[in-house]
C-alpha cells in the first residue's frame, strides 16, 4: 500500500453538545475516536493520513468548556478557552500574569485565536520523527530515531529521557504547574482531579502517551488556586523565531519573597524533558536564601546536574542553566509578541 | 487477532515491531489453565503413588547408602534462586506496565536481564564441567520412563523404571526453559545497545529495521512463553508430592527414602560425580 | 531626471486592490466544468528503482486516469529550469521510475475529488529496490562514499574544444568562464542568431542552434521557443552574476553547447562522473577545514602565488552555507484543460510569455499550441521563472482523462519538488596587505547540487566575489557534487548570496586583525566604472560590468547609518548579558539582460494600451516598465492600460521575470517602443499638417508643430487610415517571432509602437546593495536581535521608489533568513527529509525583521543603458546575509561560526567553549 500524507481520511464528525455526550461517544469508539479540540495538533495528524480515526469527537459546541470562572480566589478555566481569551482574562492579568505571559508567547495571533488552553497542555510532541510519520517507540514501534548516531536533534530531550527523547512544547504547561493547577478530569467513571505534577507523564511510564487521559476521558477544565496569587512571576520563551515557534526551552516561576528573602518558589522548566520538568531539588535549595546573583547562580548550576546531552543539543544545558538564573534574578520578563 | 504487531520503517515499508500483547493474556490464561487442570486432576483421579513396601525392601537393602544424599550443590542452588529472581524482576517488569500497571520499568529490565544472562553463562560452564551434564537432557532412553509415568498417572500400579538424578517432568521443563530463556536472553542481549545503559556506546542501527523486528518479535514470543513455563514451574514446586524435590533446592539434600523411592540408583549412583560419596550427614 | 512625471515616482500598481482585497485570481482559485483533481505518489525512499501495480486504484469509482513517467516525453533539453539553468539529457521528466530524491514525484492520479484521488494512491501497490544514496556531498567524497546517480556523483565539463571559428570559440570560452555574454560582441551574434534574448550572448546563440538541430518545423512562437530557452540564462549575460551564468556557465557551458548541438566549436555538455578525494586527502585537512582534493572545475586571473606573497595576513577559513527552500507563499499549483488541440495551462510562474517555450518542451508540444495564463503569483524566488516542470502533470493528466484537471501542490509537497538554494561548502585563503587590498583570493566551492541538472552556484559564488572585493588575484576550483535531495534551481541570487555570505566573515575577521574599519576596507576594494570580474578570458582580460558606485554606496550607508557613532557607541561593547555589534557587506548581482521587445497602441480613445508580457510575481516591474513609454510620451499614467497575464493576450517577445533582468530590459524595450511612437506620431503629423515630422514635438498626449497640432487620438485614427507601419501592418525585420505573431493579431486597432531593444551595451549589468546591520545578541540564549538595518542600492535611475523600498526589505529579509534562522534537515541514516513545514525549516518571521529598517538607492543612472535603470531584485540578499553575521562576529567574536544559518544553539555552545565554535562544520543539512 503505497504511502500519501495528504488529504484528511474519512471519518464520522460528531459535535457533541455536552461533556456527557462527548463522554459517551469517546467510550463508544475507544480508540478508534480523536478528539477535536483547536485543531492544531490532531489537523496534521489528520491531514498526513497519519491517523485514521473512525470517529472525530469536536468539542467545539461544549458550551460547558468554555470560559474563565473565579473560584473562591482562583481560577477554573474551561479547557476549551482560546488562548486569546486567556491572555485577555482581567483576573489572569491581574493575579496570575505568568499564565498571561506563557499564553501570550504561543505561537501566532492566528494560533491563539484558535487554539484551546486545555489543547495546548495536551498537546503531543513535536519531535520531527515522529510527527513524520516514522513508527518509533512513541508510535508502537521498537526504536528512537531521535536518539541515534547520525540523528538530527537539536530540539529534544536532556532529561528523563527514557528510550524516548521527545520533549513537551507546550508553554502554558510550565507555567500552570508554577502556579499549582490540578486538572478536571472526566471520564463514563465519573470527574477525577489531578495536580498538574501528575497531569503529564513521562516514557519510562508510558511511551505512547502525553499525559493520563485515557481515550474515554476528557480535560474539562484546569484549576489554578489563589496559593500563587499575585506572586512574583518570571516567565521566558526562547525560540528561534520571535513568533510562530515552539520553545527550545522555557522557563515559569513563581515566587513569595519577603525582605529579600525566598519564601516561596515553584520552578518549572518546559521543552527539556517528555513532562514539562519542576525543579524540586532546586527549589527546596533555595527557600530561604536571598534573592541574589549568587543564589541564582546556585540554582542555574543545579538545575542542570544529571542533563544528558544528544548530539546536538548540548546547548539546552547552558540555556537551562542561564533561563533558570534569570528566573531567579527576576527583572525582564518574556520578551514581548501578539 | 493479529498475533504479530506491524508498523513502517522510514521508508514506509512494513516491518514487524512486536507481538501483540494478547499473546501474553493467552500465556497466562494457558497457565492457569493448566493447574488448575491438573490440579482438579490429582485431587479427583486415581493416579498411583509406589507402593511403601517397594520402597522399604530397597531401604533394606541399601542400607550402607547415607541417611541424606546431596542433590544440588550449593552453587546450583545458588544459581537457581538468582536466575529465579532475575526471572520474576523481567517478567514483572516487562508485563506489569502491559497488564496496566504503569512505571519507570525498563532499567530494571535490562539490569535483571543482565543478570540472568551472566547466571545462565555461569551455569552452562558449571553443569558442563562439574556436574553430570547429560542427567539433565532427555533422549530416547527415557521412553521406558515416560510410558511408566503416564501409566502411573492414569492409575496403574507399574513397577520401574525410576528416574536418574532428575525425572523426567524436570527434564522435560529444563528443555523447555532453555528455548525460551535463550531465545529471550539473546534477543535481549541484542537490545542493550539500542537503549541508554551506559555499558555500551549507543548504535540502533547496527541491524537493519527487518532484523530488529525478528528480534522483538522472537524476544516477544519467548517472553509470553516464559510466563506460561513459570506458572507451571511454581504450581509444581508447591505441590505436595513434589516438595521433596523444593525442599532440596532449598537445603541441597535429599532422604536415602526419597532416593530410592524416586530415583533408579544406577541411574543415579550416589557417589557419582553429581553426588560424592560423601554424604552431606557425614560432612 | 527631476521633471519626471512617472518615472522616479511612487504610484498604486493597478493590481493591488485585487490582491489586498482577494479578488485576484490564482491558479488555484479557478474552476472549470467538469474538473478533476490530481494528487501525486511520491517517492518513500531517497533513491530506488520502482514498480507498481494501479489495477485496484484504476478499478475504483471516481478514478479517471493514472499518469506514470512513461507517459512523459523524454528530458526537454534545453528547457529553462531557473536562472542561467537549462535542461540537460539526465533533466527531471516530472514522473520517474527512478526516483532520485525523497519525494519525488512517481505518479499521478486524477479522480472526482481529492479524497479519491488520495484513497486511490493508498490502494496502490509499489515496490522499492532501494540504491545507494547520499544526502552529504562530502560523505560522497569520501573514498568509498556513495553516489547519488547510478552513473556517478559530480558533474563535470568534458576540456573546451579546440576554439574553432574564432569568434564563437573565444566567446564560448568566455562564456564558459561566465563571463556569459560577454559584452556586446556575443551578444549581437547571439542576437541575430536568435532574434532575441541577445543578453543570453552565446547561450541565445546556441539554443538557436537547437532549434535549427531540435523542434525545427515549430511555427512562429516556435522560432522564439529555443531562444525563449536560451535567454534565460540571460542572467548569464546579465552576468548574473557573474554568477548564475558564471557557475551556471561551469558545468552549464556545456548546457548551451547542449543546446547548440551541431554548431560548431560548442563545448561538449557536462556528464556525471564518479568522483571521490583519497584518504590522504582527508587527512591533510586540518580539523574543520574543507580537504583540497582534487576539483573538477577551475579559472584564475592574475598569479595568485605572487599575490599571496604581497599580502600582509593570510587567512584560510572553511564556511559553510546552508541549502534553503524557496518556499514561495504560493505553492506551484495548476490546473489544465484542452480546447482544440491547444493546452491552457492555468498556473504559478515568475515570467508569462517565457514559460510558453518551457512547457511547451516538458508536454512535448510546440509552443503555438501552449497558452499561458497566470495573472498573480505568489512569489517564485527563482523556483518559478519559467513555471515548473510540475505542470506537465495535470497537463498530460487533463490530455489522458480528457477533462480539466486541477493539481493543488501541498506544503509539504512543496518542499521536495519546490527547488532550493544549493547550499556550499567552500574553503577560501585570502591575502590582504596592510592597508586593507585584497592580494589574492584561492578559493574551493563544493556546490551540493541535488539530484538533478547542474547549478552554477559554486563558480557564481567565485564570480560574485571576484566583483564584489576586485582582488588583485583570484583562483577559483569546485565541484558539483550531486545529492539524493530535492533539485535545486536558481533562488533569488544564486550562487551570489551564498558566496557573499560566506566571504564576509573572512574579509571582516581579516580586517579586524589588521586593525582597520571595515566600512573603509570594503571602499578601498570596492568596484568602480568597468569594474572587471570572473577569470580571464583568452585575450587575457576580463569581462566587466556596465557600471559600479559601491563606494558612492558605501559613503552614503555610512552617513545614512551613522556607522562611525555606532562604531563608537555599539560596536563590541557588552552591557551586562547583551552584546552589540555592527557589520557592513558589499553584494552585487545582476542588473538586466538586453535585446528584448516594446509593443503597445495608442487607440483612437487616446489611451494606451501596453503588451506586457512579465510575469506578476509580486514585483511592479510588470507595470512600472511602461511607465517609461508614458514618460516618454507624456501621456498620464490615467490613460494607460496593460493587459498581461495570459499569453493568448498577443504579448511581446519579454525577458524572463528573474535575475533581475525586468526593470533593465523591459525599460529599454519600453524606451524603443516609445522612439518608434513619437517617430510615427512626428510622421502621421507631417503627413496630416505638412512640414518636416522632425519639426514636430510631442507632448502632454499631443503631436504639435509648424502645421498645427493633432492629439494622440485623433493620431490614432490616422494610422489607421494610413495602414502600414502606423497601425502595425508593416512590421520591423529585427523585432522576435514572437513578437511579429502578437503584433499581427493586433493590426488595425490604433497606433502600433513595436520595436526591439537594439541599444549598444558596453559590459554586464550588475546591480549593488551595500547593507549595513546592528545586532544585539544576549549571551545568556544565544538569541540575536536585528536592532537596524540599512540597505543602499546602486541600481541606476530609481523607478519606482516604494517597489525598491519594497524589493529591498523583502530581499533583506531573505538575507535575515539565512543568516539566523533557515534551515534543511536531512536524516542521513534514511536520506528523507525532517523539516519540511515552516515551522521545521524556518523561514524569518516578520518580528524577526530587524526594528529599525533603512533603505536608499545612489540614485546615479547607469551609463550603458537609455533609461539609466538596472534591476534590484538579487543583490540585497547577500548584503544582508553578510552583514547580518558580520554584526554577530563584531558582537561576540570572529571564530564563534563557520556556518550559517547562525542558530542561538551555535552561540550559545560557542560561548561556553570561551569564544571558540563547537558546531560540525562540513556536514550538511543538520
Amino acid at each position: 500500500m503505497a504511502v500519501i500524507r495528504d488529504v484528511m481520511p474519512v471519518f464520522e464528525l460528531y459535535q457533541p453538545a455536552s461533556i456527557d455526550d462527548a463522554i459517551k461517544l469517546l467510550d463508544k469508539h475507544g480508540a478508534d475516536a480523536l478528539v477535536l479540540a483547536g485543531g492544531l495538533d490532531s489537523m496534521d495528524w489528520l491531514k498526513d493520513r497519519l491517523k485514521k480515526p473512525k470517529a472525530v469527537v469536536d468539542l467545539g459546541q461544549i458550551k460547558e468548556l468554555k470560559g474563565v470562572k473565579e473560584v473562591n480566589g482562583g481560577l477554573e478555566i474551561g479547557a476549551m478557552t482560546p488562548l486569546t481569551e486567556v491572555v485577555k482574562h482581567p483576573v489572569v492579568r491581574d493575579k496570575f500574569s505568568l499564565l498571561m505571559e506563557a499564553a501570550e508567547l504561543v505561537a501566532s495571533p492566528q494560533i491563539r485565536n484558535q487554539g484551546t488552553i486545555g489543547g495546548n497542555v495536551s498537546q503531543d510532541t513535536r519531535c520531527w520523527y515522529y510527527r513524520g510519520g516514522w513508527t518509533c517507540y512513541r508510535a508502537g514501534g521498537n526504536i528512537c530515531y531521535a536518539d541515534t548516531p547520525t540523528a538530527v536533534n537539536r530540539e529534544h530531550a536532556i532529561f528523563n529521557a527514557d528510550r524516548c527523547v521527545a520533549v513537551n512544547p507546550s508553554d502554558t504547561a510550565p507555567a500552570l504547574l508554577a502556579l499549582d493547577a490540578s486538572m478536571v478530569i472526566r471520564g463514563p467513571k465519573g470527574e477525577r482531579v489531578v495536580p498538574a505534577e501528575e497531569y503529564w507523564i513521562g516514557p519510562g511510564v508510558d511511551i505512547t502517551r502525553m499525559n493520563v487521559l485515557a481515550p474515554n476521558e476528557l480535560l474539562t477544565a484546569i484549576r489554578i488556586p489563589s496559593t500563587m496569587a499575585g506572586a512574583q512571576f518570571y516567565f521566558e520563551k526562547v525560540r528561534d523565531r520571535q513568533v510562530w515557534d515552539f520553545p527550545l526551552v522555557n522557563v515559569a516561576s513563581a515566587m513569595v519573597v519577603s525582605g529579600d528573602k525566598i519564601d516561596k518558589i515553584r520552578l518549572v522548566v518546559n521543552a527539556v524533558a517528555a513532562t514539562p520538568h519542576r525543579l524540586k531539588n532546586v527549589e527546596t535549595a533555595i527557600i530561604g536564601k536571598a534573592r541574589n546573583e549568587e543564589t541564582a547562580d546556585m540554582a542555574g548550576k543545579m538545575a542542570v546536574e544529571g542533563a544528558q546531552t544528544l548530539r546536538h543539543n548540548a546547548y539546552k544545558v547552558p540555556l537551562m542553566r542561564n533561563l533558570v538564573k534569570r528566573a531567579i534574578r527576576g527583572g525582564a520578563g518574556a520578551t514581548w509578541t501578539s | 487477532m493479529d498475533l504479530l504487531r506491524w508498523g513502517r520503517s522510514p521508508w514506509g515499508e512494513w516491518v514487524l515491531t512486536h507481538v501483540s500483547w494478547s499473546l501474553f493474556w493467552a500465556s497466562l490464561f494457558a497457565g492457569v489453565l493448566f493447574f488448575v487442570a491438573h490440579a482438579s486432576y490429582m485431587l479427583f483421579s486415581a493416579h498411583r503413588k509406589r507402593s511403601t513396601a517397594e520402597t522399604d525392601a530397597l531401604e533394606a537393602q541399601f542400607k550402607n547408602l547415607p541417611p541424606k544424599i546431596e542433590r544440588h550443590g550449593l552453587t546450583a542452588r545458588l544459581f537457581h534462586w538468582v536466575m529465579a529472581a532475575a526471572m520474576f524482576v523481567l517478567l514483572f517488569t516487562a508485563f506489569l506496565p502491559i497488564a496496566g500497571v504503569k512505571f519507570a520499568w525498563v532499567q530494571w529490565h535490562w539490569i535483571a536481564g543482565l543478570v540472568l544472562i551472566a547466571s545462565i553463562l555461569f551455569h552452562i560452564v558449571h553443569a558442563t564441567f562439574f556436574l553430570d551434564f547429560w542427567s539433565i537432557w532427555v533422549g530416547p532412553k527415557d521412553i521406558p520412563e515416560l510410558k511408566a509415568e503416564m501409566l502411573r498417572e492414569f492409575g496403574h500400579d507399574v513397577p520401574g523404571p525410576k528416574s536418574g538424578k532428575y525425572p523426567l517432568g524436570n527434564r522435560l521443563y529444563h528443555l523447555a526453559i532453555v528455548f525460551a530463556g535463550l531465545g529471550a536472553s539473546i534477543t535481549g542481549a541484542l537490545m542493550i545497545p539500542r537503549i541508554r545503559t551506559g555499558l555500551v556506546a549507543r548504535n540502533p542501527y547496527y541491524l537493519s529495521d527487518a532484523t530488529w523486528g525478528i528480534t522483538y518479535v522472537t524476544h516477544g514470543l519467548a517472553g509470553v512463553g516464559l510466563v506460561g513455563l513459570v506458572i507451571a514451574h511454581v504450581y509444581f514446586a508447591v505441590r505436595p508430592e513434589k516438595w521433596w524435590i523444593t525442599k532440596s533446592m532449598v537445603l541441597g539434600f535429599i532422604t536415602r527414602r526419597q532416593y530410592l523411592e524416586h530415583h533408579e540408583p544406577s541411574r543415579w549412583p550416589v557417589g557419582s560425580k553429581s553426588s560424592s560419596a560423601k554424604s552431606a550427614g557425614q560432612a | 531626471m527631476a521633471d519626471n512625471k512617472l518615472i522616479g515616482q511612487n504610484y498604486t500598481t493597478p493590481d493591488l486592490v485585487a490582491k489586498v482585497t482577494g479578488k485576484a485570481k490564482y491558479a488555484e482559485d479557478y474552476r472549470v466544468e467538469g474538473m478533476l483533481f490530481a494528487k501525486l505518489l511520491v517517492s518513500t525512499h531517497p533513491h530506488a528503482k520502482v514498480t507498481f501495480d494501479t489495477s485496484a486504484a484504476l478499478s475504483m469509482p471516481g478514478v479517471k486516469a493514472i499518469l506514470t513517467a512513461d507517459d512523459m516525453p523524454g528530458a526537454a533539453v534545453g528547457a529553462t529550469l531557473g536562472e542561467g539553468v537549462q535542461a540537460s539529457a539526465q533533466a527531471e521528466r516530472g514522473l520517474t521510475n527512478e526516483p532520485l530524491y525523497q519525494g519525488e514525484p512517481i505518479l499521478a492520479v486524477a479522480a472526482i475529488d481529492e479524497k479519491t484521488a488520495a484513497e486511490a494512491i493508498e490502494a496502490i501497490v509499489v515496490h522499492y529496490d532501494p540504491l545507494p544514496f547520499v544526502v552529504d556531498p562530502i560523505e560522497s567524497l569520501r573514498p568509498n562514499g556513495p553516489n547519488a546517480r547510478t552513473q556517478g556523483n559530480v558533474w563535470m565539463r568534458p576540456a573546451a574544444p579546440p576554439a574553432a571559428p574564432g569568434a564563437r570559440g573565444a566567446a564560448n570560452d568566455a562564456r564558459g568562464a561566465n563571463a556569459a555574454g560577454t559584452g556586446a560582441g556575443a551578444a549581437a551574434g547571439a542576437g541575430t542568431a536568435s532574434g532575441g534574448g541577445q543578453a543570453a550572448g552565446q547561450r541565445a546563440a546556441a539554443a538557436e542552434g537547437s532549434s535549427s538541430s531540435g523542434r525545427a518545423a515549430a511555427a512562429p512562437p516556435a522560432g522564439a521557443a529555443p531562444s525563449a530557452a536560451g535567454a534565460p540564462p540571460a542572467p548569464g549575460g546579465a552576468a548574473p552574476a557573474a554568477g548564475a551564468a558564471a557557475g551556471a556557465a561551469a558545468a552549464r557551458g556545456g548546457r548551451e553547447g547542449r543546446g547548440g548541438r551541431g554548431a560548431a566549436g560548442a563545448p561538449a555538455p557536462p556528464q556525471i562522473a564518479v568522483w571521490k578525494w583519497t584518504d590522504e586527502d582527508f587527512a591533510k585537512a586540518g580539523p574543520g577545514q574543507l580537504p583540497l582534493g582534487k576539483a573538477t572545475d577551475e579559472w584564475v586571473f592574475g598569479n595568485v602565488e605572487e599575490g599571496f606573497k604581497k599580502a600582509d595576513l593570510i587567512l584560510d577559513e572553511t564556511f559553510m552555507t546552508q541549502s534553503t527552500g524557496h518556499q514561495p507563499l504560493e505553492t506551484r499549483t495548476a490546473m489544465a484543460y484542452w480546447q482544440n488541440g491547444k493546452l491552457f495551462l492555468h498556473g504559478s510562474t515568475q515570467s508569462t510569455v517565457q514559460t510558453v517555450a518551457s512547457v511547451a518542451r516538458w508536454t512535448g508540444l510546440t509552443p503555438d499550441k501552449v497558452v499561458i495564463v497566470s495573472e498573480y503569483t505568489g512569489g517564485g524566488f527563482g523556483s518559478k521563472i519559467p513555471g515548473a516542470i510540475s505542470m506537465a502533470i495535470p497537463a498530460l493528466l487533463s490530455k489522458k482523462a480528457n477533462a480539466p484537471v486541477m493539481m493543488r501542490i501541498t506544503r509539504e509537497d512543496e518542499h521536495f519538488i519546490g527547488r532550493a538554494r544549493p547550499g556550499i561548502l567552500a574553503r577560501v585563503k585570502l591575502g590582504m596587505r596592510k592597508d586593507g587590498r585584497i592580494t589574492a583570493i584561492d578559493m574551493y566551492a563544493i556546490c551540493d547540487n541535488g539530484p538533478y541538472d547542474a547549478q552554477g552556484d559554486g563558480r557564481s559564488a567565485g564570480t560574485t566575489i571576484s566583483l564584489a572585493y576586485q582582488p588583485e588575484t583570484m583562483r577559483w576550483r569546485g565541484l558539483t557534487v550531486l545529492t539524493n535531495t530535492p533539485p535545486k534551481t536558481s533562488q533569488r541570487a544564486p550562487g551570489g548570496a551564498q558566496g557573499i555570505g560566506l566571504f564576509e566573515p573572512i574579509l571582516s575577521k581579516a580586517a579586524k586583525k589588521l586593525g582597520l574599519d571595515q566600512v573603509e576596507v570594503r571602499r578601498i576594494n570596492a568596484p568602480a566604472g568597468h569594474a572587471p570580474f570572473g577569470p580571464a578570458l583568452p585575450n587575457g582580460k576580463q569581462a566587466y560590468v556596465t557600471s559600479a558606485f559601491v563606494k558612492e554606496a558605501l559613503d552614503k550607508g555610512h552617513e545614512l547609518f551613522q556607522w562611525d557613532a555606532k562604531k563608537a557607541s555599539a560596536s563590541g561593547k557588552k552591557q551586562g548579558r547583551l552584546a552589540r555589534g555592527i557589520g557592513v557587506a558589499v553584494s552585487p548581482y545582476s542588473g538586466g539582460s538586453i535585446g528584448f521587445d516594446g509593443l503597445f497602441i495608442i487607440k483612437p480613445d487616446g489611451r494606451i494600451t501596453f503588451q506586457s508580457g512579465i510575469g506578476n510575481l509580486g514585483t511592479h516591474s510588470m507595470f512600472d516598465v511602461h511607465r517609461q513609454a508614458a514618460e516618454m510620451l507624456g501621456q498620464p499614467w490615467e490613460l494607460c492600460d496593460v493587459n498581461f497575464g495570459n499569453t493568448a493576450k498577443n504579448l511581446p517577445w519579454t525577458c524572463i521575470s528573474a535575475g533581475s533582468q525586468t526593470a533593465h530590459a523591459m525599460t529599454r524595450a519600453a524606451h524603443a517602443a516609445a522612439t518608434d511612437a513619437i517617430k510615427k506620431l512626428q510622421e502621421i503629423a507631417a503627413k496630416a499638417h505638412g512640414g518636416n515630422p522632425d519639426a514636430y514635438k510631442v507632448a502632454g498626449g499631443k503631436v504639435s508643430g509648424p502645421g498645427g497640432s493633432m492629439t494622440f487620438a485623433q493620431a490614432a485614427q490616422k494610422a489607421i487610415e494610413y495602414g502600414g507601419k502606423f497601425d502595425g501592418h508593416e512590421l520591423p525585420e529585427d523585432i522576435n517571432n514572437f513578437t511579429k505573431t502578437s503584433a499581427k493579431n493586433l493590426v488595425g486597432q490604433g497606433l502600433m509602437a513595436v520595436a526591439k531593444d537594439a541599444y549598444p551595451r558596453d559590459g554586464q549589468s550588475q546591480s549593488f546593495v551595500v547593507g549595513f546591520a546592528e545586532v544585539e545578541v544576549d549571551t545568556e540564549t544565544g538569541n540575536v536581535t536585528v536592532i537596524d538595518y540599512t540597505a543602499i542600492a546602486d541600481v541606476g535611475t530609481v523607478l519606482n521608489p516604494r517597489s525598491l523600498k519594497g524589493q529591498l526589505f523583502g530581499g533583506s529579509m531573505l538575507g535575515l533568513g539565512h543568516a539566523r534562522t533557515q534551515r534543511w534537515a536531512y536524516d542521513q541514516q534514511y536520506g528523507v527529509a525532517l523539516a519540511r513545514r515552516f515551522y521545521q525549516n524556518k523561514p524569518p518571521t516578520i518580528l524577526d525583521a530587524p526594528l529599525n529598517f533603512a533603505a536608499d538607492a545612489v540614485g546615479l543612472p547607469d551609463p550603458e543603458t537609455p533609461t539609466g535603470i538596472r534591476g534590484v531584485g538579487e543583490p540585497p540578499v547577500g548584503a544582508a546575509y553578510g552583514a547580518i553575521m558580520n554584526a554577530i562576529a563584531d558582537a561576540i567574536g570572529d571564530e564563534i561560526f563557520r556556518r550559517a544559518p547562525v542558530s542561538l544553539d551555535i552561540v550559545l555552545n560557542a560561548l561556553e567553549n570561551g569564544g571558540q565554535r563547537t558546531h560540525e562544520a562540513l556536514t550538511a543539512h543538520i
